[in-house]
This record gives structure tokens, C-alpha cells and sequence, in this order.
């Protein structure tokens, strides 16, 4: 029985060889596979409990925060949904979304340039700190634009036509990111699409402030000047597609200034026509239309029609914004930052620094030239244009008592509904600090409905509020 | 030093260890090391002494290590289970009490030893009976029917009814070895026995698959059949019964696994896991994950992540049957192969008092125990580490819970009575004072 009994002995040794074996491969061999398993939803965890970064406005807003429960630290946004939902969220459930997400190394403190730090600090047993966020954006401004649109659906972007820093940001509906998961599957269902960014990634017809686009192709190729001469009838035939003025109105004998600051339709048809698709469709892309935009942001680019495709009738068409046309309220923005800036429209950006929890900057974004969309001639022509729009035009509800408001308004038709109101300007026209394009949907006339919230903007902007 | 002294020493470290252990869990949740921290450790150590003077009065001459390593176990287990839920520790705590309780009242009950192998069939019956009673009263919890309950209190009889089959099985084993070791042919080197004698291998299949069947738990099932067959194959000294054991409860297994779901299941969700990941791979998997966060060293206590941020357990069963998922997670590959070590050792110890044993039936006791200790350890941590299918039993000492935690310090106390007559007899031969003894077993 002792032979029995030893060899039983062995049996075991086998069986716990084995057990030691196994553990080995599960705790070090396999651990980086396990570790990084879809279904492992650890290292969420582990990021949890790591002390994520501020997200700040540069007036020093806190937009998103930490509250400290138990191990882990829950994010939350002091603003409620108001920089929603570009902003995005931090959820253990659903992930990540907007700045959350695109600056996340940063946030968790993964970035390269903390390496050194989080070592030391690894080393004098401090917890891990993200980094620090400060955008560009204005809090001002912000609410300005946030208050201005109401709970109408659409969205403002206001941007520093000098350096491209976004300043405010806003689309409607919202979500309250502190309530997210509750929330979500009404989110998800809601079709307002609450979720969803209509500043960057919304795309509209942009009606009669696309006209800004062919003016500039016009004049800068030499089709027309501010004083060339139409006659108008109230009608104009292109391809066999009759085009009409807003409002079936006629305006008999004016110059391409007054079409512009009167917005008409018929001559601007007509003028696109002679500059041609090609033409058109080079200046929409000078001013970055159906271009990415140059930032980690994302977001929807417009679309300009393949001139190739094109006949007369969808080139007239598309000369006063319709057709199959399509941009969104940021390009626009962009479009009016151009016109501006001298024809330089500047890269846009929404972070302006990081910073680490000391304090101490480690990244800083330098304005820099996005593109040359038009000859600093052309933009000076169509900033004059701009302003008159503002001062008699269709524009007049954007006008800010001394200050030089420069704009353009926008009626855009929709297969369905009432249409879209449109403004893009910027002021002081001198010597531009901000530039601005609203859309609110389905609201009736950009002069009636989007000039008084961009003048809201802009005011708030130049401090006249 | 005297084998007794020796355990006392060795409780000290034990002790020591543990008290760290909880000083440590208890400085994460209050920032300042109290009194309070220490109380727990304290506690066990006054307990364990307690508990080492009743040994030494009633088995004075037996294995010294035995104790030692169920104490580091046990408190070990309750420090991880204060960790995991703070609560439920007191309890265990209290079950501990219990537990050492049960422990000296048996020492002192069944000092005479071999008395107990006149009633094997009483103790067989009652322990086929706890089987019996489970099978018809037991609430099914997680697919299997371990579970009994007298209003909300639950009882696992089949932790107790393991002991009391061990010791029947033990017994009768004794009676009828000789007659089972008999072989007339020999086949491939091995000795065939007569085909009547294969009966009570047949019995001890039946029985297994029975559980099987009606528990739907493979995990008892295969501890009840391996310890048998462990003990069978000592007692008779016959690879025979072994090898045809093996093939009779593979056949059976087979056939069950394409009969019942249940056996099914557990077997395709131990081959991947990740075909359900959210469901019935869940907590293979999150054993899996807590383990490979564990590392080389471990989280540290403490440092686990024991729930999710809202609120919900990442291991499901963490105090009981996946206890040693969150010590591999929090101590790591060395924490972890410590406490495969400490059960090796528990087996060698057990095993080494059934070769020191003066008579058959001490023998036999102390193997079957030590085998279904070390079958009933290495069937839950191969279960939690994927090396075998997972099945719903304790780990002896560690795991949360009254039945197990009882049941095993009554197997110890058994084991230490098994090993008093051989140190007894042990001394007798080394003792040159006493004539005429000259053979030992």
C-alpha cells in the first residue's frame, strides 16, 4: 500500500504541475491577449479610476469635470448639454464621443509627452492625471449662441476669422451628457437626433448665402463687376428650368451690387450660367467646400455637384444655393472667416492648449493658414458687398448700431416644409473679430429668423452686450 | 523541537501574515492604521492557539503542519472575503468559531479512532442518505442541486457527506481488499481480478453518475469518483481498477453529454468560452480577465477590481467559488502558486500520515481524505483557470461558506486522529526501550 500511496502522492504532484502550469499561461503568457480581450471591460475600469483631465472654455468654464466616487471618477458636465454635442461624453457604458473621445490620450494622460512625468509620478506614488484641456471657445459667446437659437433646430458656429479659433459652437437639440445613460435609448429613438452635431455635420442646401461663393467666382474671373448692369422681369429661363426671384418678385433695371444686397435670384442664375460649373465648382473648393476639414474634430463636408453632370438648369440652380447642392453650417462659417480674413481662410481649431494638472502648457495650437480661397481684392469687393446687405439689404436685422456689420442672408427652399432661415458675416467689417453663420431649420427667411441670432452672436463677441 | 512546538511556531508566521493581510485591506478603506485592523488578527491567533492546546491534550504525537497550513487558509479565506464583502466575513469569521468548534468536538469524540470503522454502514447509510436528501429537497442554484435549505439557512450536505462516504468506503475497503486484490490472468502486465470483484467499482460508477444525473453537477460527481478510485487503487494495489474506472466513468460521461444540456453546456463553454461572452462564458471569462490583470505579482490587496462602476460584480461568486480569482488577480502568479503549494503540502502531509499508519483502517482514512481534499482543490482551481470544466464546489478553507468550511475542519480532525496512532506507533518502533515490536505496517 506505501507504493500505492506514494505513487498517489506523484499523481498529485502531476495534477498540481499542471495547475501551476495553467495559471502560469492565464496570468503571464496569455495576460496581454486577455488583457486586451473585447469582452474585458477592465481596462474602461482601470481608465476610470484614472483622474481625467478638465475639459476648460479659455475664460476658464469648467465643461467637464470629475466627481470622485469610491475608486472611480465619474465624469461630470457642470454646463449641462450646453456645448453638447460636439463636446461628446465619458461613459462606461457607451463610450466616447466628441472632444471626449478625439482628445482622449490627452484626457487619460497617455500622451507621449506625460510619459516621463507619469513615471516619475508612478515612482513618488502619485495617482495618474490627465492632462488638461482649454479650448478656444468663448463661454460668452457660447451662451450667446446658445440662448439665441433657443430651442429652434439648427445651429451657429462663430469663429476668429484671424486665427480660426472656434468661439462658439452650438446645434439643437441637445442632450444633458450627465444623464446619458439614462437617457440613451430615447436619444438613440429621438428623431431631432440629439446626438448628432448639425454645426459640423449637417448638411443643408445653403440657399442665397452660397451666392457669396459665385460673386466671388464672378468677379475674381472678371464675368461681372459690382456695377455690371441686369435687367430683371421677375423670371429667368435656364435649360428649360424657370427661375424665380423670392417672393415672385421683380426688380427691373440694377447693378450686380444691388442683386447681391437685394439677393436676386434671376441674376445671380444668370451670372452663375456664364461663369459656368467648372468655375463655380473651383471657388467652392477654394473655400474648402466637400474639403475635410484640417482638424481631428471630424465632421460631414459639403457637396458640390460633379460639374461634369451638370446641364444649364442645375448650374443656374445652383447659383443661388439649391441644385444638389449641400453644406454645412461650419464650411459656411468658414466661407464668411474667408471673406474676412483678406481671402485667407485659417485653419479652424477648438483646443487651444493642453495643459497638465500643474498647470504648466504642453501643447499649444498655432493659427495657421487652412488656404487662399479668393485674391485679397475680391474679398475686400465682396466684404463691401457684405456690409451694404446689412446696412439696406435683406440683412438689416443683423445690423449692430455703430459697428460695421458685414452679412449675407439665406432662404433656403426644402423638398418639405417651411425653409431654412441662413446668415453667415462678421464684424466690424474694418477689422473682423468674429465671424458667424446660423442655420435654423425649416424657420422661414434668413432675414426675418437667422440675422437676429447672428447679430446676438456677434454683439456678444465685440463686447456690445 | 517537539512536533508539537513546531505547530505553534509555525501558527505564529500564519498569523502574522494574515494580520498584515487585513492591516493592509483595512488601511485602504480608513487612510489610518487603528487598533481596529488589528483586532482580526489578533483574534485568529488567540483562536489557533485555543484550538493548538485542545490538539495538544487530545492527539498530542500527530502531523504538526496540518493545522498551520488550515489556518493560513482559512484565515486567508475569510481575509479575501472581508475584502470582497465585508459583511459576509463576520459571518465566515463566525463559521471559523464553529468550524474549530466541530473540530475539537470530534478529537475528543472519536478519540478511539478505529471504533468508528464498526459502524461503517451506519455512516455509509447517513452519508448516501445527506446525497439522497439533497437530490429530493435541494434548490437548484446556478444549474446545479448542491443546496439544501431549512428556512433561509442553506446547507451543502454533500461537503459532509464526502467525509462520511471516504470513512464507509474506507472501512469496507478493509474488510474485502484482500479478496479484491486477487488476480487470476494478467493482461498487458496488468492483473485481471475476477469479474465478481469488479462489483463494488461498478457500485461506486453507478452511484458517481447517478449524482451526475440528478445534481446536475459534474464536479461532485467526479470528486465522489476519483476519490473512490484513488482509495480502491491503494487498497487493492491493482492499476487495474483504475484504468477500467477511468474508461467505465468516461463512457458514462460521454453518454451523459450528448443525454443532459447541462453537461453540455458546461463543456462547450469550457472549450470557448467565447462564443456567449455576456452569458454563459461570463464567468469563466471574467475569472480569466481578473487572473491575466493579476500578472506575474499581482494587483496587491486590495487593488482588485472587484466591481464595476455601477455597482455590479466583474467576478460573479467571488467569495465562493471564484475566490481564487480575485487572490490570483490581487496577489498574482506567486500568491496564487503559494496557495497551490499549500494544498500540494496539505496532500503530502495527509498522505504521509496514511504511510506512517499502524492499521488499515487509518490508512485508508487518511487517503481517501487527503485524495478527496486534494481532488475537491484541484477540480475547483482547475475549474477557475479554464484547465478543466468549471464545476460549482468550494475551495476547502477559503471559500465563503458554513457547510464547507465545518465539514473540512471535521475532515482534518479525522486526518489528525488517523495520524496520532501512527506517530504513536512510530514512536513505539524508535523507542529501543520497548522489545518485540519489530514490524510496522
Amino acid at each position: 500500500m506505501e507504493r500505492c500511496t506514494r505513487r498517489l502522492f506523484w499523481f498529485f504532484v502531476v495534477l498540481f504541475l499542471l495547475l501551476t502550469g495553467q495559471l502560469a499561461y492565464v496570468q503571464v503568457f496569455a495576460a496581454p491577449r486577455l488583457n486586451t480581450d473585447p469582452s474585458n471591460t477592465r481596462a474602461i475600469e482601470e481608465q476610470m479610476r484614472v483622474e481625467r483631465g478638465l475639459i476648460l472654455s479659455r475664460d476658464g468654464v469648467e465643461l467637464a469635470r470629475n466627481v470622485k466616487e469610491g475608486m472611480y471618477f465619474l465624469r461630470s458636465y457642470p454646463q449641462e448639454g450646453l456645448a453638447e454635442p460636439w463636446l461628446g461624453y465619458n461613459s462606461l457604458r457607451y463610450g466616447r464621443a466628441g472632444v471626449e473621445r478625439v482628445y482622449n490620450t490627452e484626457l487619460a494622460g497617455e500622451m507621449d509627452a506625460l510619459r516621463i512625468r507619469n513615471l516619475l509620478d508612478i515612482i513618488t506614488g502619485k495617482p495618474k492625471r490627465g492632462a488638461d484641456v482649454v479650448l478656444s471657445l468663448d463661454w460668452e459667446i457660447q451662451r450667446a449662441a446658445v440662448e439665441a437659437l433657443g430651442d429652434r433646430t439648427g445651429a451657429v458656429v462663430a469663429l476668429d476669422p484671424a486665427t480660426g479659433a472656434v468661439l462658439a459652437c452650438t446645434s439643437y437639440p441637445r442632450y444633458d451628457p450627465n444623464s446619458l445613460e439614462q437617457d440613451w435609448e430615447r436619444l438613440i429613438a429621438d428623431p431631432g437626433r440629439p446626438l448628432f452635431d448639425r454645426a459640423t455635420g449637417g448638411l443643408y442646401p445653403p440657399g442665397s448665402v452660397f451666392k457669396m461663393v459665385v460673386a466671388a467666382a464672378a468677379l475674381q474671373e472678371g464675368k461681372v463687376t459690382v456695377d455690371s448692369q441686369f435687367d430683371d422681369t421677375g423670371s429667368y429661363v435656364a435649360g428649360g428650368y424657370e427661375v424665380a426671384n423670392f417672393g415672385d418678385q421683380s426688380y427691373g433695371v440694377h447693378d450686380f451690387a444691388e442683386a447681391t444686397i437685394s439677393s436676386i435670384n434671376t441674376t445671380y442664375a444668370k451670372v452663375g450660367v456664364d461663369v459656368g460649373a467648372t468655375t463655380l465648382a473651383r471657388y467652392a473648393g477654394a473655400f474648402g467646400l466637400g474639403e475635410s476639414l484640417p482638424w481631428a474634430l471630424g465632421g460631414k463636408t459639403g457637396v458640390f455637384p460633379d460639374p461634369g453632370t451638370m446641364d444649364t438648369a442645375h448650374v443656374a440652380q445652383v447659383s443661388f444655393g439649391q441644385g444638389q447642392l449641400l453644406v454645412s453650417p461650419f464650411e459656411m462659417a468658414l466661407v464668411a472667416s474667408g471673406i474676412a480674413n483678406g481671402g485667407r481662410i485659417m485653419a479652424p481649431y477648438l483646443v487651444e492648449e493642453i495643459r497638465d494638472y500643474r498647470g504648466s502648457v504642453i501643447e499649444k495650437t498655432r493659427p495657421r493658414v487652412w488656404r487662399q480661397a479668393i485674391s485679397e481684392d475680391t474679398a475686400a469687393v465682396l466684404k463691401d458687398l457684405m456690409v451694404r446687405v446689412v446696412a439696406e439689404g435683406t440683412g438689416t436685422n443683423a445690423a449692430i448700431s455703430g459697428v460695421n456689420v458685414a452679412g449675407k442672408t439665406g432662404t433656403a427652399e426644402v423638398d418639405e416644409g417651411e425653409t431654412h432661415a441662413w446668415f453667415i458675416g462678421f464684424a466690424p467689417a474694418e477689422a473682423p473679430r468674429v465671424a458667424v453663420a446660423v442655420i435654423v431649420e425649416n424657420a422661414g427667411t434668413g432675414g426675418a429668423i437667422a440675422a437676429p441670432v447672428a447679430k446676438r452672436v456677434m454683439e456678444t463677441a465685440l463686447g456690445r452686450r | 523541537m517537539r512536533t508539537a512546538n513546531r505547530e505553534l511556531a509555525l501558527l505564529l508566521p500564519a498569523m502574522l501574515l494574515t494580520t498584515v493581510g487585513f492591516a493592509i485591506v483595512y488601511t485602504r478603506g480608513s487612510e489610518t492604521l487603528s487598533a481596529a485592523s488589528l483586532v482580526y488578527g489578533a483574534f485568529f491567533l488567540g483562536l489557533f492557539a485555543v484550538v493548538h492546546l485542545a490538539r495538544r491534550i487530545l492527539v498530542p504525537h500527530t502531523d504538526p503542519y496540518l493545522l498551520p497550513i488550515t489556518a493560513l487558509l482559512s484565515t486567508l479565506g475569510i481575509l479575501m472575503i472581508y475584502r470582497l464583502n465585508a459583511p459576509l466575513a463576520l459571518q465566515q469569521a463566525l463559521w471559523l468559531v464553529v468550524g474549530l468548534g466541530v473540530f475539537v468536538t470530534v478529537l475528543v469524540v472519536f478519540r478511539r479512532f478505529r471504533i468508528l470503522s464498526d459502524y461503517k454502514y451506519l455512516i455509509g447509510m447517513v452519508g448516501v442518505g445527506l446525497l439522497l436528501v439533497t437530490v429530493v429537497f435541494g434548490r437548484e442554484v446556478n444549474g446545479a442541486r448542491l443546496w439544501v435549505y431549512v428556512g433561509s439557512i442553506g446547507f451543502q450536505l454533500p461537503e459532509l457527506a464526502k467525509i462520511l462516504l471516504m470513512v464507509f468506503f474506507a472501512a469496507y475497503l478493509c474488510d474485502v481488499r484482500e479478496l479484491l486484490a486477487v488476480s487470476t490472468r494478467r493482461i498487458l502486465g496488468i492483473g485481471i481480478p475476477p469479474v465478481r470483484y469488479l462489483m463494488p467499482l461498478l457500485v461506486v460508477w453507478a452511484f458517481s453518475l447517478a449524482l451526475l444525473i440528478f445534481m446536475k453537477d459534474l464536479g461532485t460527481s467526479l470528486l465522489f469518483f476519483s476519490a473512490m478510485l484513488a482509495l480502491l487503487y491503494v487498497a487493492t494495489e491493482r492499476p487495474f481498477y483504475v484504468v477500467v474506472g477511468i474508461v467505465l466513468f468516461a463512457a458514462g460521461a460521454y453518454v451523459l453529454y450528448h443525454i443532459f444540456p447541462h453537461v453540455r453546456i458546461r463543456v462547450d463553454i469550457w472549450l470557448n468560452p467565447w462564443v456567449d461572452p455576456s452569458g454563459r462564458g461570463y464567468q469563466i471569462l471574467q475569472s480569466l480577465f481578473a487572473l491575466a490583470s493579476g500578472g506575474l505579482l499581482g494587483r496587491g490587496l486590495g487593488e482588485g477590481y472587484l466591481v464595476t462602476s455601477s455597482g455590479r460584480p466583474l467576478i460573479p461568486a467571488s467569495e465562493t467559488d471564484f475566490i481564487f480569482s480575485a487572490i490570483g488577480e490581487e496577489l498574482g502568479l506567486v500568491g496564487g502558486i503559494a496557495i497551490i503549494l499549500l494544498y500540494l503540502i496539505f496532500v503530502y502531509r495527509g498522505l504521509r500520515i496514511a504511510m506512517a499508519a499502524g492499521d488499515d483502517f487509518s490508512r485508508l482514512v487518511a487517503v481517501g481524505l487527503s485524495a478527496i481534499f486534494g481532488i475537491q482543490a484541484f477540480l475547483i482551481l482547475g475549474g477557475v483557470t479554464k484547465l478543466i470544466p468549471l464545476t460549482g464546489i468550494t475551495l476547502p478553507f477559503v471559500s465563503y461558506g458554513g457547510s464547507s468550511i465545518v465539514s473540512n475542519f471535521a475532515l482534518l480532525a479525522l486526518l489528525l486522529l488517523a495520524g496520532e496512532r501512527a506517530v504513536q506507533e512510530e514512536e513505539t518502533v524508535r523507542t529501543p526501550v520497548i522489545v518485540g515490536v519489530g514490524e510496522t505496517g
